[in-house]
């Protein structure tokens, strides 16, 4: 198992947000994590990458406990996420965007960046050929030089996944990676998706639209109130009356 | 890196290095010598300040470190019996070393909680200059008879610091170090990344960047030129007072980097140029001169809030927007 949840918990004040949540995500799955509002899924995210602290359980990654690190170092172990509302540098250009994505991998010490040693030099310049590449793979290469504050909804989506992408993590975690898209926009970034999976990546998704999360993902996870209710493939969670009665709400399922 | 528009780092370094050999060349008036002297005393103390605050937080005990470096070497000098130019290279570190605790303490917190801290911390050192140690701190009446920098020796006779000129050139040749030093590091990945956790801390952190780390070591950086010009202040001014790191010379700096405009690292040097001529041509207003200063920040607020540095580019986007305003109208008028 690629990543694994034991017993996590997490209380804001008497708000039990996430209680006993175990859960496991396969390597090279993309793997739906689903829930009407409130439910806990953002929560889930931001105990999985530091930004909250957790109540109780730990969290474990390629083996190893990643709870209680900090953000930057849950990044350093390959955990890479992307924000609900698209975040960005939005005064920075695109490519400086990807440039500070691939931070971990061509960050040098003072000096070096002081006096601009030729090792410096040599990661700046790789640096720039990397995220110049990743953007042109996600069709920003046009837009590169653009403020990225400026840019449409679907380039800073776009953008958004290059930057989880540029830090190499394995297990890339997107909030709502299809809000506010076209369909058209929609089907391409599910195909860019699979095509990650297909590359190697493992893939958690927070997402709303049902019908994309029953086409996309190998495995979903649904919670309630901060509880697990189910889990499954999307055959098997489409079928699961629970899933109706708390998901799909209550009329549905006396229909 | 091209990423910033106008001034390129170079061009700007040359212009700053240039004027400073003008001025020399211009007049030997000790008193002008003596107003550029300050006038690059304070370019570094905001370029510094500014460095801070590329990564969002406004340090208000910037100037304490500079009086750590000034009491540091006034001490290593008259009581260690050192030379001056050991303690020019280890006065700055005492600073940088202070810092470091400081600032471990007080970037705990952000935002306006930081600056509160760093505020106390100001009161609390000047404080300390002021009532503890007295016998060598000089208490409430301060520390005179400060010995001027030793001459240098050099092959052949040495240079001496008594003068003008010698020490507007020594104050020359620490203000280049510290502005080819902040400004390469400014146009480098380190300041791409201050900027990031200025926009967003969060999403920087996010992609693996240690951001308290980052902070510390630009607070500490930031701390060691302070300290750096204090030595310079100490034995050039001969005469030292806890009140000279106190708020109001603190607020003057925040106000020559604020007016100049914080988000770029030509800001502070604009800012401290325009003031410093301003404060020429007011010279007999003597203490009302904060007035005058209080009025220009408000206007330069008002008028351009990200400083004066900003306005090329706000009248250039004006006039552009002036021109296609014109043309849509003139466009309209000719449409049926």
């Amino acid at each position: 198992m690629l990543l694994e949840l034991r017993d996590v918990g997490k209380r804001f004040g008497g708000l039990h947000a996430v209680t006993g949540l175990s859960m496991t995500v396969a390597s090279r799955t993309i793997h739906g994590l689903i829930g009407p509002n409130g439910a806990g899924k953002s929560t889930v995210f931001n105990l999985l990458t530091g930004v909250l602290p957790l109540s109780s359980g730990e969290i474990v990654f390629k083996g190893a406990r990643v709870s209680g690190l900090r953000p930057s170092e849950i990044c350093r172990r390959g955990i890479a996420r992307t924000f609900q509302a698209t975040t960005l540098f939005r005064e920075s250009t695109v490519l400086e965007n990807v440039i500070l994505a691939f931070h971990l991998h061509a960050a040098t010490a003072f000096v070096p960046t002081l006096i601009a040693t030729a090792t410096y030099r040599e990661k700046e310049r790789s640096a720039r050929t990397r995220a110049r590449a990743l953007l042109a793979s996600l069709r920003l290469l046009d837009v590169a030089d653009q403020r990225a504050g400026n840019l449409p909804h679907r380039d800073q989506k776009a953008l958004c996944l290059a930057m989880a992408l540029a830090t190499g993590a394995e297990l890339v975690i997107l909030d709502e990676p299809l809000a506010g898209l076209t369909a058209q926009e929609s089907a391409d970034t599910m195909a860019l998706l699979r095509t990650l999976r297909a590359e190697g990546k493992t893939i958690l998704l927070v997402e709303h639209d049902m019908r994309a999360v029953m086409g996309l993902c190998d495995v979903i996870t649904v919670l309630d109130h901060g509880v697990l209710i189910a889990e499954g493939t999307p055959r098997d969670i489409q079928a699961n009356p629970a899933v109706i009665e708390a998901y799909l709400g209550a009329e549905e399922s006396r229909a | 890196m091209s990423r910033r528009p106008g001034l390129s780092p170079a061009l700007g370094f040359g212009l700053l290095a240039g004027a400073g050999v003008a001025v020399p060349v211009l007049t030997r008036d000790s008193y002008y010598l003596d107003v550029a002297t300050t006038l690059l005393m304070n370019l570094v103390l905001t370029l510094s300040l500014r460095f801070e605050m590329s990564t969002g937080q406004l340090n208000m005990a910037h100037i304490s470190f500079m009086g750590v470096g000034a009491y540091a070497s006034v001490l290593l000098v008259t009581r260690a019996g050192w030379s001056f130019w050991a303690s020019l290279a280890v006065a700055p570190l005492v600073a940088a070393l202070v810092a470091v605790p400081v600032g471990r303490i007080a970037l705990r917190v952000s935002g306006p909680y930081y600056f509160l801290i760093t505020f106390a911390f100001l009161e609390v050192l000047r404080l300390f200059f002021n009532n503890f140690f007295v016998d060598y701190l000089g208490g409430p009446s301060g520390l005179a008879e400060i010995p001027r920098p030793h001459p240098l020796p050099l092959s052949g006779g040495a240079i001496g610091f008594t003068g003008k000129l010698p020490q507007y050139w020594l104050m020359y040749a620490l203000f280049l170090v510290a502005a080819a030093v902040l400004i390469r590091l400014e146009y480098s990945r380190f300041g791409l990344v201050a900027s990031a956790i200025r926009q967003r801390d969060l999403l920087a952190e996010t992609l693996g960047v240690d951001i308290i780390r980052y902070k510390l070591g630009v607070f500490v950086l930031g701390s060691f030129f302070a300290g750096l010009t204090g030595v310079f202040f100490a034995h050039s001014h001969q005469v030292l007072h806890s009140s000279d790191f106190g708020l109001e010379p603190m607020v003057l700096l925040v106000v020559f980097t604020v007016i100049g405009g914080a988000q770029s690292v030509w800001g502070p040097v604009v800012g401290t140029l325009v003031l410093a001529v301003t404060s020429e041509l007011l010279r007999e207003l003597h203490h009302y001169e904060i007035l005058v200063y209080g009025a220009v920040l408000m206007v330069v607020m008002l008028v351009c809030p990200e400083g004066l540095v900003s306005l090329p580019g706000r009248l250039a986007h004006a006039l552009t927007r002036r021109r296609d305003a014109k043309a849509r109208a003139v466009g309209a008028r000719v449409a049926p």
